[in-house]
């Protein structure tokens, strides 16, 4: 506990700082918590390593949990890993229990968050030498099981398979980047396009497309009204929020942390896909999953556990192995090198005090968090109180700002923005399923890196089935996952039909 | 505390630094300063190393100076809609070898863009192979090649860490001609992807850095981990420019056995293939001369007050200013001949 004493006043204002800054940046549409370290991480340059990282882990822990603000009461993922926080977070907002869903996600954040903290603490290495038995098949794997969620998420079975395809074919769309291993050649496109589309659709600006300015058009067509929006109204009635919400979720809060944290360690993997995942695990295991993506907390649950456990998991890679887990431990990277601190495999035996440090912040940061949002909560939540016609103007300016900044200034992810918004707007006329659609987006790209280079690596398909027994594993569950999506189809159809029945 | 308050405090001289910013009536750049890069990364060594000197100019001329990761290919679009001096790059030897290895979206920055002022040298280029592997040395390596074993090198192809692998395929050309077929590149992309395909037994060899891998190199061997330098690609006198501890334990005299005269590829028989990645400003074509010289003034004067040089150094760079023209005909001439080196093995 040595390193406590040379930690300052300093050490932890820049903590509440760092996580107030981060939560304004992932509540806002299109501003993620990598852009919040981002822009910060030059005022780390006047700070040493120990108030530099404070800084910097608040940014990471109030980014990513920021982003639950926007998916709930707007329906707008403030940050890809929120996404599988709209399904049962907007419909409780609807039903008037915006606060409530807030604040259930806020406590699975802040179990997610110090889950992973601990883990981080425990087994880094051990966990960092596991993570290396995953080649590019067990990470292709991993996305193929994330990417079965599509058809246990979609309304229409058949409809919601074609919407997840259509959502890998766009994210195909672009150059195979040589960054990534491939071969620089460009796909899916005319040569007139090839200006706007070299680098493909931009993941941000297609996200609050199809969920934010998509959302705005179909409101804007029903007419938006002068008066104050009903939800408020329920706003005093509502059910209120307790601690009993969360009794006999305990099995679901770990899962989807352990799948957080796991999934942050795996880099390449990417956060969208650990939410994503512990949804689809969830839906698979809970006693009733009928209830999902019409409102049950257990989903929002699974949702916000899992995407702030990332933050502990994608921290393993970058402190053992020096590679970072996703986009925004990257940067912590120049935050090290400026100090002339290396990470790799011998960083935490080298760095004691720092590593202690740094788990420490973490934990701080998460329950700094969980303060402030935990008590802003209930004027966060009258957002949904104030009129549409102020709101959405509101929301279609943040979303084209974000656009723009998103990659630092293009333009045509401006475009991009609207283009999604008018196709979301089509995609709910013509009943293309939104949902699966953006899954197989973000999903899609990394799915094809880790298909090819394992073809590439190793030759033969059968290798998918036999590289290992994780491999053999992941089949199990991804056949599990399809085979549940099936029987719980054929489920609500028989009930469907009964009903019918009953009716005439 | 002391030392946090010592440190803002010279954040905040240094933001006030009146005393050494150029006169404003000299300034030929109106409004702010934009720097694009050729990488997306903000975590890499062009951010880094972009971040460092944006700093510092930004204390010269007194004005904004944003350092944007862009990416290669947005950048190369920002800077041709540019000519008025507001917005720059900042890349390295990718910027060239990208059109050298034909990859989509790199012109020759020789003739579409201007090539400006070099600012300063990564050394940290470096090959590795497992530390149980059977090739202890490269010599090891070219021998076993050269007897008809086939080794596998993964690399990102097209830029920086694919030179080295030419250069040695060239090398075992000119001295074993027929036995360069079985030195074979393995594609991937970051580091990551390099470290595991070693890991998972996919290469034998793999490109790295320094600064990425030296922890790697100190593992025991039993560590399934375990890597050993090969390879530095630097020239010996630009790792003799790094501090003495060099990085991590390894120290500089360490990292001087993996440089030539110790380790050597030849070029053409005779020369060794050395490459230092080298970080430079890249201008609009039609950008007027007077920002040009203004920008090899201001970096002259920084280089000249020295302490860019330490913020450098501590970061693994070696500082390496030269003026816009010197830049350029250097540059071109290192092109002209990794180009023969290139096309020799086509």
């Amino acid at each position: 506990m040595e390193f406590l004493s040379a930690l300052s006043p300093l050490f932890f204002l820049l903590i509440v700082f760092g996580v107030l800054v981060g939560i304004i940046f992932g509540s806002i549409p299109g501003m993620t918590a990598t852009m919040a370290v981002a822009v910060c991480l030059p005022l780390t340059y006047a700070l040493d390593l120990t108030n530099g990282l404070a800084l910097l882990l608040g940014l990471y822990v109030g980014g990513i949990t920021g982003g639950l603000v926007p998916a709930v009461l707007l329906k707008i993922p403030g940050t890809p890993s929120s996404i599988t926080t709209t399904f049962d977070g907007y419909p409780m907002a609807q039903r008037g229990e915006g606060e409530r869903a807030l604040k259930i996600g806020i406590v699975a954040s802040l179990f997610g968050g110090v889950f992973s903290a601990i883990i981080l603490f425990l087994f880094a290495p051990i966990l960092s030498d596991f993570a290396i038995k995953f080649s590019y098949i067990e990470k292709f794997l991993i996305i193929f099981l994330a990417l079965t969620v599509i058809a246990s998420l979609s309304g229409n079975m058949l409809m919601g398979i074609f919407s997840g395809v259509l959502g890998v074919w766009l994210s195909l769309i672009g150059t195979y980047s040589i960054t990534d291993g491939g071969n620089g050649e460009l796909r899916l496109m005319f040569d007139f396009m090839v200006p706007y589309l070299e680098s493909g659709f931009s993941l941000l600006p297609v996200l609050i497309g199809l969920f934010g300015l998509g959302t705005v058009f179909i409101e804007a067509e029903q007419g938006v009204k002068k008066e104050v929006s009903s939800q408020s109204l329920r706003m005093s009635d509502q059910v209120r929020f307790s601690m009993s919400v969360f009794r006999g979720k305990l099995v679901n809060l770990l899962r989807s942390s352990s799948i957080g944290t796991f999934v942050g360690m795996l880099p390449g993997i990417g956060g969208s896909a650990a939410s994503v995942l512990a949804y689809t695990q969830e839906k698979n295991f809970s006693r009733d999953p009928s209830q999902m993506g019409k409102g049950a907390p257990q989903g929002l649950v699974a949702s916000e556990s899992a995407n702030n456990s990332l933050t502990g998991g994608a921290l393993i890679p970058l402190l053992s192995l020096g590679i970072p887990g996703d986009s925004t431990t990257a940067i912590l990277i120049g935050a090290f090198t400026l100090q002339g601190i290396q990470v790799g495999p011998l960083f935490i035996g080298d760095n004691l005090d720092t590593w202690y440090t740094m788990v420490f912040a973490l934990l701080v940061a998460n329950f700094v968090m969980f303060a402030i949002m935990f008590f802003a909560i209930k004027h966060i939540a009258k957002v949904v109180a104030v009129p549409k016609y102020i709101l959405y103007p509101v929301i279609i300016m943040m979303c084209v700002v974000g656009a723009y900044a998103i990659n630092y200034g293009i333009m045509f992810d401006v475009w991009t923005l609207f283009i999604f918004g008018v196709f979301g707007y089509v995609a709910h006329k013509v009943g293309i399923e939104i949902p699966p659609l953006i899954i197989g987006f973000i999903l899609g790209s990394s799915a094809e890196i880790y298909f090819v280079k394992s073809l590439e690596s190793y030759g033969n398909f059968m290798i998918f089935f036999t590289k290992s027994p994780i491999a053999v594993f992941l089949w199990v569950l991804i056949f599990m996952s399809i085979a549940f999506s099936i029987y719980l189809n054929i489920k609500s159809r028989r009930k469907r039909s009964d009903e019918v029945e009953t009716q005439t | 505390m002391k030392k946090t308050i010592l440190a803002l405090s010279v954040a905040i001289a240094g933001t006030g630094a009146f005393n050494t910013a150029m006169a404003e009536e000299e300034a030929p750049i109106d409004g702010n300063l934009r720097i694009v890069i050729g990488s997306t990364s903000t975590g890499g060594d062009t951010y880094q190393n972009s971040e460092i000197v944006a700093q510092q100019l930004s204390d010269k001329l007194d004005m904004n100076v944003k350092v944007d990761a862009v990416g290669a290919t947005e950048a190369f679009k920002a800077l041709e809609r540019s000519p008025d001096g507001n917005t720059m790059m900042i890349f390295h030897d990718m910027a060239y070898l990208g059109h050298l290895y034909g990859v989509r979206g790199y012109e020759n920055v020789f003739e579409e863009f201007n090539v400006g002022p070099s600012i300063a040298i990564n050394p940290g280029n470096a090959y590795l192979v497992a530390k149980d592997s059977p090739y202890e040395t490269l010599d090891d390596i070219k021998e076993a090649v050269a007897d008809g074993e086939r080794v596998r090198v993964s690399i990102q192809p097209g830029g920086v860490s694919e030179i080295g692998f030419s250069a040695l395929k060239n090398a075992i050309r000119i001295e074993h001609p027929g036995a360069e077929e079985n030195l074979v590149a393995v594609n991937s992309g970051s580091q990551s992807d390099k470290n595991q395909q070693m890991f998972d037994g996919l290469a034998d060899v793999i490109n790295g850095s320094v600064q990425a891998n030296e922890q790697f190199t100190r593992l025991p061997e039993d560590d399934q981990k375990a890597m050993r330098f090969v390879w530095l690609t630097a020239r010996q006198d630009t790792i003799e420019q790094t501090l003495e501890e060099g990085m991590g334990e390894t120290t500089r005299e360490e990292l001087l056995e993996f440089t030539e005269p110790n380790v050597t590829v030849t070029q053409d028989g005779e020369k060794n293939f050395t490459f230092d990645k080298e970080f430079f400003f890249i201008y609009n074509e039609d950008m007027d001369q007077e920002i040009v010289d203004y920008m090899d003034e201001a970096l002259a004067e920084i280089y000249d007050e020295g302490e860019i040089q330490k913020t450098q150094k501590q970061s693994f760079f070696i500082p390496n200013f030269k003026p816009s023209d010197e830049s350029e005909e250097y540059l071109q001439e290192k092109m002209n001949e990794y180009e023969e080196i290139i096309n020799s093995i086509d």
